[in-house]
């Protein structure tokens, strides 16, 4: 498989044109439904800010088209919000962060993500704030509504994702949307998504069961090595998932570029995302 | 030989957790642990084996020869996991028990390889995975005399092969299968 090959199937739409990135895997929240098991306590498993910035170097070149940032929460790490300035002078970022450590003197830290090449994504669940804070933290709601209009203000594009247990659409997520475009966030930047039943939602028996065919097959690459999708690198019991491990290496990125492009033309024939994962 | 049968020291992983890019290897059951260790490096797993099978393998010298030389480097390197796993090939493939007693050490090598050929072969598998640094022009020699250099060139690949995995089995401790076990300790070769 050529590099040329991944460019190719990237054009033509058989190949994501998004490489996501797992900076690290420890966070400040423990959502009831997370994929990685973060918490504070978690291993922090991260990648440098020298290793994020080649990706991105080395993803243009193979012809990506953006690259996805999450963890963990990522604005743990210190130097998060200058790599993904530098990140997004080679192709456009959008970074998933829970928003609650952007609060207060901290917002200054979010003047890099200003920039027309970065989105930032914030999860919000519920338009009920208990409801909300239940599956990821104290007072989870209250921050991420006050940090929303002031990231708007301030010239940072701002995606909401919505992950449920419930419907996708209809008429109960209704006063979410409206919270939501209060807020200042369209309906084309609110993302509603099924919760994967992978890493801690497995251990408490929530959400969809998926596998490879039903997660797009996006590049995604941890400290631990690059998956199928960015619901690959998933933790269960302390231990880290590896049916969707692709290769253990990561840089340079054109062998799991190669392996992923490889690993999905030998799928059977009709596979394809179908749950509306994102 | 010993029974030291332990936990693997690396995770063996199993078809659930096999990743993608290697479920063809555990789609007929549990593949061993050979696959199931280095499984967790997928871009490994395939390259290894098909080394691994070729200089193993069916070539261009005897199965009995192979694994004569197989077994005997593993004797050499001390590997618990492959001497258990290739002193029940090499009944399989009609090495007597004499002959897998020599190759173990157990007994006189002279007792149990009366053919001059096979001594001067081993002398050749002795000097490559029993000893460090160069080896004497005259074991080549001796080897010369009864083997063709390419069968020679075949079976330094098939020794080296062996390392390889005598060296993953010994320092992941992979553990002996129950099935092994129990064919050698009915032979009583455990």
């Amino acid at each position: 498989m050529t590099d040329s090959a991944v460019a190719e199937a990237i054009n033509s739409g058989e190949l994501p044109g998004r490489v996501w990135i797992y900076s690290n895997y420890h966070c400040n929240l423990a959502c009831s439904y997370c994929l990685t098991e973060s918490s504070p306590r978690s291993e922090r498993r991260q990648l440098t800010a020298e290793q994020m910035l080649t990706i991105a170097i080395e993803a243009k070149s193979l012809g990506f088209t953006g690259i996805g940032v999450t963890g963990g929460e990522p604005l743990l790490l210190p130097w998060l919000p200058e790599t993904v300035a530098a990140m997004a002078a080679h192709l456009p970022v959008l970074l998933l962060t829970n928003g609650t450590l952007l609060g207060g003197d901290r917002f200054e830290r979010a003047a890099p993500f200003a920039h027309p090449d970065v989105a930032v994504q914030i999860s919000l669940d519920s338009h009920l704030p208990d409801v909300n804070d239940m599956a990821r933290g104290p007072d989870n709601f209250e921050k991420v509504v006050a940090l929303v209009p002031r990231l708007i203000v301030s010239g940072v594009r701002v995606r909401i994702a919505t992950t449920t247990a419930g419907p996708l659409d209809g008429p109960t997520l209704e006063p979410l949307r409206a919270l939501v475009r209060s807020l200042g966030v369209s309906d084309e930047d609110h993302i509603v998504r099924p919760i994967v039943r992978r890493g801690r939602a497995d251990e408490r028996d929530l959400g969809v069961f998926a596998v490879a065919r039903d997660i797009p097959s996006e590049l995604t690459i941890a400290a631990d090595g690059a998956f199928w999708g960015s619901f690959g690198p998933s933790v269960r019991a302390g231990r880290l998932d590896t049916d969707l491990l692709l290769t253990r290496t990561i840089l340079p990125l054109s062998i799991p570029a190669s392996t992923l492009l490889a690993t999905l033309r030998g799928l059977p024939e009709g596979a394809d995302a179908s749950l509306g994962i994102r | 030989m010993g029974n030291d049968v332990r936990m693997s020291r690396s995770q063996l992983l199993d078809a659930d957790q096999a990743p993608i890019t290697t479920r063809v290897y555990f789609a007929d059951g549990d593949p061993g642990p050979i696959v199931a260790a280095l499984a967790t490096v997928p871009e490994l797993l395939g390259p290894a084996l098909s080394f691994v099978g070729a200089a193993l393998g069916p070539g261009s010298v005897t199965t009995r020869a192979k694994e004569l030389a197989i077994l005997r480097t593993s004797v050499l390197q001390g590997c618990r996991y492959c001497i258990h796993a290739h002193t029940a090939v090499a009944l399989d493939v009609g090495l007597s028990t004499d002959e897998i007693h020599g190759l173990h050490g157990d007994i006189a090598l002279e007792d149990a390889f009366p053919q001059v050929a096979e001594r001067a072969l081993i002398g050749w598998i002795d000097a490559l995975a029993g000893a460090t640094g160069a080896i004497p022009d005259d074991v080549w020699i001796a080897a010369r005399e009864h083997w063709p250099e390419h069968a020679l060139v075949e079976l330094t690949v098939t020794v080296g092969a062996t390392m390889f995995l005598n060296r993953l089995a010994t320092g992941l401790e992979l553990p002996t299968s129950d099935q092994v076990t129990a064919r050698l300790t009915k032979e009583g070769l455990a």
